[in-house]
């Protein structure tokens, strides 16, 4: 019978996952540090993602497969920086890394998370 | 079983925090208890142990049931989704966990099981993590604890890590809500801690190319846990892709527990096993003898949109828009009450086992979003 606990639990991803966020807050006061912030749309915050920039941006000043999602993804209902009535390929045009973006459809699921917000979608 | 209170701490708040736990209070009122537990007897343990093992095998014979009758009508699962659900039994899909949610009578002794949170349930961090850590600040030594979630949830992922596709395991949860991620990466990490390649990606990110699922970077997705409603993904627009899937992805939990997670599943399991120590009555139309009864959509979540009768009139509901697919009718249960509130009490199969038990109190007699976790000890 698994009845009784144990022991001596070990976390290692939580635990790591608050430590970065103690070394992002303390990083923010670095005011030589060059920071990249995006939003997905003209109703949503922006956030910081100089992380993603700074550890898989190229030599070619394009950013990385992350960032052309973030600005050209295409979001329902004409809001984002792309709508629905433009085909992919007339926002990508002849640029690889922003065609590289539309190689998936994306935002299939989440819509019924999305209509109704709430602490959590568990039960 | 009783309630017990403590001198407070003052910094439990950040002790809570320390251990990764950042959703203990909601709009300023605490829904961690930190000042009074539950303390259970070895003899009530071990009961509860039995009977959500028994409840487990009563679940299990039940799919097999609908399975092999094709008793689908009523459950409101989209037709498509239907030779997945089949196939996913069939080959034995993977799954790690649900919570039973039980009433318990102290008086008689008996233990009801309420519902059966198969797809989607959540505290488990608080109920393998949190409630060890309070249980080890407030009594360090010569306590125990229904709680061996931590180790079961570790070896459930070793044992199905041979049967998994791919090479990694994805996980995934909504945006925007610190709850579900925390149990997500909760669940990650015993995944990894079991020697399994995982990754996090939001079920919004979810990419499909039209010959699979992929991730951010477009890598394949092969297996996925999803802490997410199988009901809202068939309903998608990606949902149709999950029965095409070309990969033919691995979603853990299996599409088979959405026969589990519908409340449709009580009245199948009382008209198989009838009049079973552990079963309510539970019926699809309210028949004439039922007075005291609670009215349940089929499919709803944190005990929304629930309406409990007694004498046949109503007595409590709670507000929510759910009801569109259907409801059942189960037989009114006597939920333990205390000063405090009323209890239910989450029990635990992770595995096939049955692992550790949480309390959420009320100050109504229905579970909602907002009723309170109380830790536990088992007095010896």
């Amino acid at each position: 019978m698994r009845k009784a606990a144990a022991k001596s639990l070990q976390l290692v991803l939580i635990t790591s996952v608050l430590a970065s966020c103690a070394q992002h807050q303390a990083r923010q006061g670095n005011e030589g540090e060059q920071r990249v912030f995006m939003r997905a749309d003209s109703t949503a915050a922006y956030t910081e993602v100089t992380d993603h920039y700074a550890q898989e941006r190229s030599g070619m000043g394009m950013g990385n497969a992350f960032l052309w999602y973030m600005a050209f993804r295409h979001l329902g209902g004409g809001f984002g920086y792309a709508n629905n009535s433009l085909h992919p390929q007339s926002i990508a045009g002849t640029n690889a890394g922003k065609a590289a973006a539309y190689q998936a459809q994306r935002g299939g699921f989440g819509r019924s998370a999305a209509s109704a917000p709430r602490s959590s979608y568990g039960s | 079983m009783q309630i017990k209170k403590l001198r407070i701490d003052p910094q439990w708040q950040p002790r809570l925090e320390s251990i990764g736990y950042g959703y203990h209070t909601t709009d300023g009122i605490p829904y961690w208890i930190d000042d009074y537990y539950y303390e259970i007897s070895n003899r009530e343990a071990d009961l509860i142990y039995k009977a959500t093992n028994e409840l487990w095998q009563l679940c299990l014979d039940a799919v097999e049931f609908i399975i092999k009758k094709r008793r689908y009508a009523h459950f409101h699962i989209p037709p498509f989704m239907i030779p997945h659900i089949e196939r996913s039994w069939e080959q034995d899909d993977p799954a790690i966990y649900g919570r039973f949610d039980l009433a318990y009578d102290k008086d008689r002794g008996e233990l009801k099981m309420l519902e059966f949170n198969a797809d989607t349930p959540t505290s488990l961090f608080e109920t393998g993590i949190v409630q060890w850590y309070w249980k080890n600040h407030y009594f360090p030594e010569l306590t125990d604890q229904f709680n061996s979630i931590h180790e079961q949830l570790i070896q459930s992922w070793t044992v199905i890590k041979p049967y998994l596709k791919g090479s990694t395991l994805h996980f995934s949860c909504a945006k925007e809500t610190l709850e579900d991620l925390t149990n997500v990466e909760y669940l990650r990490d015993t995944a990894l801690q079991a020697g399994i390649q995982t990754k996090l990606i939001y079920v919004d990110d979810i990419g499909w190319t039209g010959n699979g699922f992929v991730d951010l970077e477009d890598t394949p997705i092969r297996s996925i846990f999803k802490l997410y409603p199988w009901e809202w993904l068939a309903r998608e627009e990606f949902g149709k892709h999950i029965v095409n899937d070309p990969n033919r992805a691995q979603w853990i939990e299996p599409s088979w527990k959405m026969l589990l997670s519908n409340k449709m599943i009580l009245p199948i399991l009382w008209e198989l096993f009838p009049n079973h120590p552990h079963l309510l009555a539970s019926y699809v139309e309210r028949p004439a003898h039922l007075n005291h009864f609670v009215k349940k959509p089929i499919l709803a979540r944190e005990g929304a949109s629930i309406a409990m009768y007694y004498d046949k009139q109503l007595i409590y509901h709670t507000e929510g828009e759910y009801g569109e697919e259907g409801y059942i009718y189960q037989e009114l249960a006597k939920l333990h009450r205390e000063a405090t509130g009323f209890s239910v009490i989450g029990s635990w199969i992770i595995g096939q086992e049955s692992c550790g038990i949480s309390f959420r109190e009320s100050d109504m007699p229905i579970t909602t979003d907002k009723s309170r976790f109380i830790p536990h000890i088992i007095r010896h």
